[in-house]
């Protein structure tokens, strides 16, 4: 089931949470709506499944092609997980994951046995057998959050949305629950949006990420895509860390800490810009090798972890970080106070 | 010295710092003027009623229940109480409904009007309706020409109750549904529900606590209602009297024995109505906990 999303604008009083936003969610499909927060990626979310009315006149939301913006949230069948899961806290497991099939009108509305089989089923998927007499309260939230999951699923919904699925979770919990949804949709093909302010988790679990920032969308793409080929300082910044640089554009060429380089999209620009270096775009050599590169001083080195950190200073007193992996810092051995000398291989410029 | 090692010891185990332990005259003095207070105040009133109703035997007491004119109180009061409660059970609901799943403008005002029979007296409430459907009222001359009695009738009597009780119910559910919030009752909408689905077995669950401890305080409001009751009845025995009203006439007649077994009915609800106050307090607090630790973010 696609989703299509046309000029949609929301706004709440005065204040505009989404601005003319359209996409596209094709059929079985894991995507994730990424933003800080106050972005509109949660409105959005919510506007797609009906709990939330779009302004009128301002745009459309179709399920593959029929259009949903007028229908009511119940008749849209979307399976719907919330941030704190809103769990009916009254109702054991079970017949919070038979409550889908137990509103369904009486034609439609399976057999008790049926419905019974098609729970324990579900319990079965979420790896929560055993669990269905239990209540909410006596829950961990990684079961209640796999609860709500089951309960979502239980209509067979045509789609299937969560509202930061995983922000209410300690961390150890959120990593397996990630590797768990994402195998999850690999079986059961359902198109599925999720929203996340951690950019990890997004370009983790996604195949497609949707990132959004003051009610627009800055950038769609694979993780992949929108990791290496930022196409907005926004996104620049908000996927993993960046060093930025005053400098100079001179057409393909960009001017900055003594060196000119050719920026990383190959468009011609003139006058001053902003440049951006990942931590891992940046070479850290003994001296100087011939390539254009400028000098700095190590004031800090944090050698755990996959790549080694080196927090740099400029002669101008500017700061910088580099990553390198820890064979070449081995072969760097450089320490603190002394000097190195930095070039960066690959340089974005907006 | 050995014992005053074990002296000084032994003061270091006993429980809290002295800092902030009460001595114990302290907590014998404030706990000895609280059960004074009580059973000057409220014990005491409470045994004279059962004695004095009691004093000509129980064969007085028990006759004084088939007098007509009591026989008509009693139907009166239950009426009363028969009618608002479950009018203010309607109300109540709708009301909280309104104000803790919607945003609409006036909704501080509403809530505050919710509390206006708390705040104004009673014989105002009387009067107002009064004014309102009396003889020389606003409505009194078109009420005349129908020939509909409201003042100095029943109806004016379940009007008057219904005023006064209609806090409780909402301001019970008010609380609770603030704290349980909205989700679960979107989470029943994307799963299919229609409104009457999702209030009968998601939200009406959630508040049954609440509900009946607020139709519990609203009957025993009902029940007991006397001043704005008493302008608007015009105390016509066997036709307007409440119980309440019964007992004073009672009283000022001299039938002592009378007036305290009518009272005593009264008494008898209001201990009820604590017992059963009591036990669904209980269930209220668990359900506001329940809530509390569902909604908690971590």
């Amino acid at each position: 089931m696609s989703i299509k999303v046309r000029n949609v604008s929301k706004s709440f009083g005065a204040f505009k949470a989404l601005d003319d936003v359209s996409f596209d969610i094709p059929t079985g499909e894991l995507v994730a709506l990424l933003g800080p927060s106050g972005s509109g990626k949660t409105t959005l979310l919510r506007l797609i499944a009906g709990l939330e009315d779009l302004d009128p006149g301002a745009g459309s939301i179709r399920y593959y092609e029929e259009d949903v913006a007028g229908q009511p949230v119940r008749k849209r069948r979307v399976g719907f997980v919330f941030q704190h899961y809103a769990l009916f806290r009254h109702m054991s497991v079970f017949e919070n994951i038979a409550f889908g099939l137990r509103v369904l009108p009486r034609a439609k509305r399976p057999s008790r046995k049926r419905i019974r089989e098609r729970v324990h089923d579900l319990l079965g998927l979420v790896q929560l057998e055993g669990m269905a007499g239990r209540y909410p309260s006596q829950l961990s939230g990684g079961q209640r959050q796999r609860v709500a999951l089951a309960r979502a699923l239980a209509v067979e919904p045509r789609v299937l949305l969560l509202d930061e699925p995983f922000g209410a979770l300690d961390a150890k919990v959120r990593t397996e629950l990630r590797h768990w949804i994402r195998k999850l949709h690999d079986d059961l093909h359902i198109t599925s949006v999720f929203v996340t302010h951690d950019q990890e988790e997004a370009l983790e679990v996604a195949d497609r990420v949707v990132l959004m920032n003051q009610g627009r969308i800055e950038q769609i793409g694979s993780p992949a895509d929108v990791y290496h080929s930022p196409q907005t300082e926004f996104v620049m910044n908000f996927l993993g860390q960046v060093n930025t640089f005053r400098g100079h554009a001179h057409g393909r060429d960009v001017e900055f800490a003594d060196i000119s380089v050719a920026a990383s999209d190959g468009v011609i620009r003139h006058g001053d810009v902003r440049v951006f270096v990942r931590p891992h775009e940046l070479e850290v050599l003994p001296q100087k090798n011939g390539k254009p590169g400028f000098p700095a001083t190590v004031l800090r080195v944090n050698a755990a972890g996959a790549v080694a950190r080196l927090d740099l200073q400029l002669p101008d007193g500017g700061l910088i970080t580099a990553e390198l992996p820890q064979d070449r810092f081995a072969r760097l051995s450089a320490g603190t106070g002394e000097k190195v000398f930095v070039t960066p291989h690959r340089v974005h410029v907006f | 010295m050995p014992g005053a090692v074990a002296l000084s010891l032994s003061v270091g185990v006993r429980p809290g710092t002295p800092a902030t332990r009460d001595t114990s005259l302290t907590r014998w003095v404030l706990t000895g003027i609280a059960l004074t207070f009580l059973g000057v105040f409220l014990v005491l009133p409470l045994v004279v009623v059962f004695t004095e109703a009691l004093r000509e035997g129980i064969g007085v007491y028990l006759g004084s229940f088939q007098d007509p004119d009591a026989l008509s109180a009693i139907r009166l009061t239950l009426i009363a109480a028969g009618v608002s409660v479950p009018l203010n059970v309607v109300f109540g609901l709708c009301a909280a409904w309104a104000i803790t799943k919607f945003k609409f403008r006036g909704r501080s005002l509403l809530v505050t009007l919710i509390d206006l029979p708390f705040a104004v007296s009673p014989v105002v409430a009387g009067l107002i309706y009064v004014l309102v459907f009396g003889r020389q009222g606003w409505l009194g001359p078109w009420l005349a020409e129908h020939d509909i009695k409201i003042i100095f009738a029943a109806p004016g009597i379940v009007l008057a109750t219904v005023f006064i009780t209609f806090p409780f119910v909402a301001r019970e559910l008010i609380p609770l549904m603030e704290e349980q919030g909205l989700e679960e009752e979107q989470a029943a909408m994307t799963l299919g529900a229609r409104g009457w689905t999702m209030f009968r077995r998601v939200t009406l669950p959630n508040i049954r606590w609440a509900l009946l401890y607020g139709v519990i305080l609203c009957n025993a409001r009902a029940m007991g209602e006397f001043g704005a009751v008493s302008v608007v009845s015009g105390h016509i025995r066997g036709q307007t009297n409440t119980l309440p009203l019964h007992v004073e006439i009672l009283y000022n007649e001299y039938s002592f024995a009378a007036a305290f077994a009518t009272a005593s009915l009264l008494a008898i609800l209001a201990i009820i109505t604590l017992v059963l106050k009591t036990a669904v307090e209980y269930r209220v607090r668990r359900q506001m906990e329940l809530s509390a630790r569902l909604g908690d973010k971590s």
